[in-house]
Order: structure tokens, then sequence, then C-alpha cells
């Protein structure tokens, strides 16, 4: 993929997060408790990448088990909104062998199958749809957790040390910042950085893209392995950010 | 063939029509289908409507599952029980009570409930043929509750999916209600308590003559068993196939005709030895069609390979 279609993706993946958080907030508690007929196309995205990534999951029967916004339809199937093997993998380096290998051996009544044969894009798709399904559900989690007041200021200093220091800086970007915002608001950025919905401004193949592409991608990672523990304990660390 | 997503669109605006011939049939509450509707040269076809993948299977989605039937045209169904029991999920409700609340509901459902869950189809003129209930983690009073609902559904047998040691609970109720109990494979080769090979339905069937195999061709095919002499073997104790298509070795569902079970072979099998097994039809591969227009796709295929 060259880097200006990566970063359009990126790009498009997170506007069309944004897009279905409203909806998604809606969701069934049980979606085999719903009335009526499902129809897993809709709604139909305004990326049409994204829009075939959802058709071949489908398509393929993934999302008859695993359910198509990762709400387990199978009581048997792996949840994948919750799954660490999805949370670990970048860019299918640890879904598509399991998905090419199948699971033949499991304690469960049927285990899921081999799909050996389908080809190098379906593949892809499918690893797309799952970690854009998996951000948008872990973000109506998220947004929706009780933030509590009693996180542990200590461990989300060591939560900030390991996965947000490479790039932020408590002396520069962060300092104060528990002055500026709530503990909810904080508690959005962390989730949303508002710079994600920022209009972009460099040129696509510029340094400047590929740094952005890059905060992209890593804020999307985080976002599909915050535990509500994980935000309320960094959450209650920057708030000391004063 | 292998239909590209291209495809799969200009089929979606007409996919019945174009697969069966003829438009489905309009959707009216009131029909009733004929009798044999869905035996086909002396094979009796029915459904297992999980394949609706669309309809979740829950009470409240009863009436559409029967105007579905009648839209496919099939007289015969396996019923799963959530569609008869209460869904008692919910905010706030643990899984400890919610199986607590449905175990209470099983042993105590309100007076009438499958009498008049009975007469749905009745009145539609689809006949229940099997309960299904997988019997996991059951008490023995709650079996027992199961196949007395099965019996008052109007029943023949009773199936789902489990393995050796719960058939060997099984044994007291097929013959105390007057039915049989299915043995359900999948494609556990790994587990010694599964059904999945030959030699494991041998086993499940020596326990009881009350059990009968409800032999799963797509599963029986992904284990890599030999679904033909399967039956040739094993016909008289086989009250029902469920019948669809995948690929050998823990291979993917696919399309009817696209993988490695021999559909069309068991069906003339059938046919021809004017075998009294049900043909229920049940498929997992995906869809970008309805699941009317995918069962039809499918049942047609059945069909032509009938002709």
């Amino acid at each position: 993929m060259s880097a200006g279609r990566c970063r359009r993706s990126v790009c498009t993946l997170w506007l069309a997060l944004a897009a279905a958080m409203a909806a998604a907030t809606a969701a069934a508690q049980d979606v085999n408790a719903q009335h009526g007929v499902i129809n897993f196309l809709e709604p139909v995205l305004a990326d049409p990448i994204l829009q075939h990534s959802k058709e071949i999951y489908v398509l393929y029967g993934c999302a008859y088990c695993h359910g198509v916004d990762l709400r387990v339809r199978n009581g048997e199937a792996t949840d994948l909104l919750h799954s660490p093997l999805v949370g670990l993998d970048r860019n299918g380096n640890l879904i598509a062998p399991l998905l090419r290998a199948g699971i033949p051996q499991t304690p469960k009544l049927s285990p899921m199958p081999q799909f050996s044969d389908l080809s190098n894009g379906e593949i892809v798709a499918i690893v797309r749809w799952i970690h854009y399904a998996r951000q948008q559900g872990r973000y109506r989690e998220l947004a929706r957790a009780e933030l509590t007041h009693g996180g542990d200021v200590v461990a989300g200093r060591r939560y900030f040390a390991r996965e947000c220091a490479a790039c932020h800086a408590l002396g520069t970007d962060m300092a104060k910042i528990g002055s500026r915002y709530s503990r909810r608001q904080l508690a959005e950025r962390i989730l949303r950085p508002a710079f994600l919905d920022a209009k972009r401004s460099a040129p696509e193949g510029s340094a400047a893209a590929m740094s952005d592409d890059a905060a992209r991608t890593r804020h999307l990672a985080l976002l599909e392995n915050y535990t509500a523990e994980d935000l309320n304990d960094l959450v209650a660390f920057l708030q000391t950010m004063r | 063939m292998f239909l590209t997503r291209r495809d799969f669109t200009a089929l979606s605006l007409g996919a019945a029509s174009c697969a069966s011939g003829a438009p489905l049939a309009a959707l009216t509450s009131r029909e009733r289908l004929p009798p044999g509707v869905s035996s086909i040269r002396g094979v009796r076809f029915g459904l297992q409507p999980f394949c609706y993948h669309d309809l979740p299977m829950n009470p409240g989605n009863r009436s559409i599952l029967i105007q579905r039937m009648i839209q496919n045209r099939l007289g015969i169904v396996e019923l799963h029980a959530s569609w008869c029991e209460p869904n008692l999920s919910g905010p706030g409700v643990s899984p400890e009570e919610q199986r607590r609340k449905l175990r209470d509901w099983r042993l105590h459902p309100p007076a009438g409930h499958f009498e008049q869950v009975r007469r749905e189809f009745d009145d539609a003129g689809i006949q229940i043929f099997t309960y299904w209930v997988n019997f996991s983690d059951v008490t023995d009073e709650e079996i027992d509750a199961s196949y007395r609902a099965a019996k008052l559904l109007g029943c023949q047998g009773v199936v789902g999916s489990y393995g050796l040691a719960v058939a060997q609970r099984l044994i007291p109720y097929p013959r105390k209600y007057g039915l049989f109990a299915g043995l359900h494979n999948h494609d556990n080769l790994s587990d010694p308590d599964a059904f999945s090979t030959e030699a494991s339905f041998i086993k499940g069937l020596a326990i009881s003559p009350q059990f009968m195999a409800t032999l799963d061709v797509r599963h029986f095919t992904a284990g890599n068993g030999d679904c033909l002499g399967f039956l040739q073997r094993h016909h008289a104790r086989t009250s029902s196939i469920h019948l669809g298509d995948r690929r050998r070795n823990n291979g993917r569902s696919t399309p009817f005709g696209q993988g490695d079970a021999p559909i069309i072979e068991i069906l003339e099998m059938i046919r021809d030895q004017q075998w009294p097994i049900v043909v229920l039809l049940e498929f997992e591969h995906g869809t970008l069609r309805s699941g009317v227009e995918e069962v039809q796709i499918a049942y047609d295929y059945c069909k032509r390979a009938l002709s």
C-alpha cells in the first residue's frame, strides 16, 4: 500500500469511526434478542474500502458467529472485541495466519474452519474490518464507562511512561493539561484526540504527513487496547498535571 | 464458479427470480402451505432456520420465520428452543442469573405455551419435525421438560449438539415421550466425546434404539467423512440430514455446489432408495443476499438435483 493510500485509509477509518459513534451507543444489549431482520451491510459506509471490507467479512460468514459489529452471535465464538490476540495484531500479522489455518484442535463443539483458499486481499479486508469494528466497539464501551474518582495516579504515570511518553512530553504538550480539562473531557481526548478530526494540511508523502499517519495509527491501536481501568488511571494522572 | 462482489450485487437485485425461474411467493400472512409442499420426488425437505442468519432466533421473530418459510415453500422445520423460550438477558442480568431464570421457565412454562406455538405452525401448514435443544449445563428435570415441550409441539424427536456423555443421560426420555433423540455431529476430531466420525456415531447409536443420527453433511465433509458410505450403512438409523456444503480438512462453508459435500449424490440416493430421511437445509456460508433469497437458491439447487 502506498503512503498516500495508507494515509487516506487511516483518515477515513477515523472519520468513519467518529460518524458511527452516535449510532453505536444505541446498540442493543443482546443481538440475539433483536426483533426483526438484520441487514448486515447497513449502514453503507462512505469509505468504499471499509464497506468492501465489511462485505468480505460478511461474505465469508465471519459475521454469523462473531457478529458484524463484533457482538458475538454464537456463544461459542471468540469475542473479537476483547480478544488479546486481536489487540496485539498489527496489519494481520497474528490474525491472518490464524484465519488461514483455522483452529482444528479445540474443546469447543465446533472448530473454527480454515480459510486457506482466500486471497491475500480478502484476508487483508477481513483484518481491516475486525480492527475497524473493534475500534468502534471499544470506543462505545469506554465512552459509556463510569469514570470513578479513584483512579490510580501511580498506575496512570506508569501507563503514560510506557505507552505515551515516546511522543508526548509532560513539560510541553501535557503541561497543565489537568487544569484545562475536566475528567470527562480528558477521557474524551484520550479516546479521541482532537487532532484526528483536524483537516490535514501537510502534503502527502511529506515527513509531517507521515508523522501524522503514525500518530493516528498509534492512537487507534491504543483505542483497541485501553481498559476502563487504564483510562481511569490515565485521567487521574493527567489531572495532576496542573 | 466463484462469484465476485459485483456478481453478488447484481444478483441481489433479483436473486430469487434468477435462481428459481419464478419470483418468490408474495408474502401473505394468512397463507397456508398445502400438505407435502416441500416433498420433491419423494424426498421431504425442511429447514433448520438457523440459516436465516439475518433473523435472530427468538420468540419475537417467530411470526417472521413462519412468513419466510411460506415464502420459501418449505413445510417442515427443525425448531430451535430459542424460538420458543424467552430471551432473559438484559442490563444487569448476569449469565448465571439468566441461566437460572431459563431453568425456572423451562420447568414452569406458561400454560398452553407450546400448544400455541404448535398452532402457529399448524395454521401455516408447517410441521415441526424436531425440537433443537443443546443440553449444555442442564439438569435432568430440564431434559425431561424439553422432551415434554417437544411432544406438545408435535415433534418426532429432540436434536441437539452434545457428545457421548450427555447422550448417556438422555436414555430414559425418548422412550418416555415416544420420541427419538437426534445425535448431531460437528467436525471436532480432537474431542473423544464429540460426535464427528462414523465411529463416534456408531458408539452413540448403540446407546439406545431410540437414538437416531442427524447427519450434518457439511461438518461430516469438513471432518473428511464419507457421507454416502455413512448413509448406505446407517440409513435405517438416520432420521434427517442437515444439508449444506463445506470443504474438507476443516474447510470453510460454501454455497451449495462449491464445496466438497456430495449434495447431488446424497439427494439422488435418498430419492432412489426411498429412504424416509428428512432433508433439512442448513448452511453457514456468508451471503450479501437476504436469508429468504439464499435459502431459495439452495433449495432450487436441490430441486434441480432431483429433476
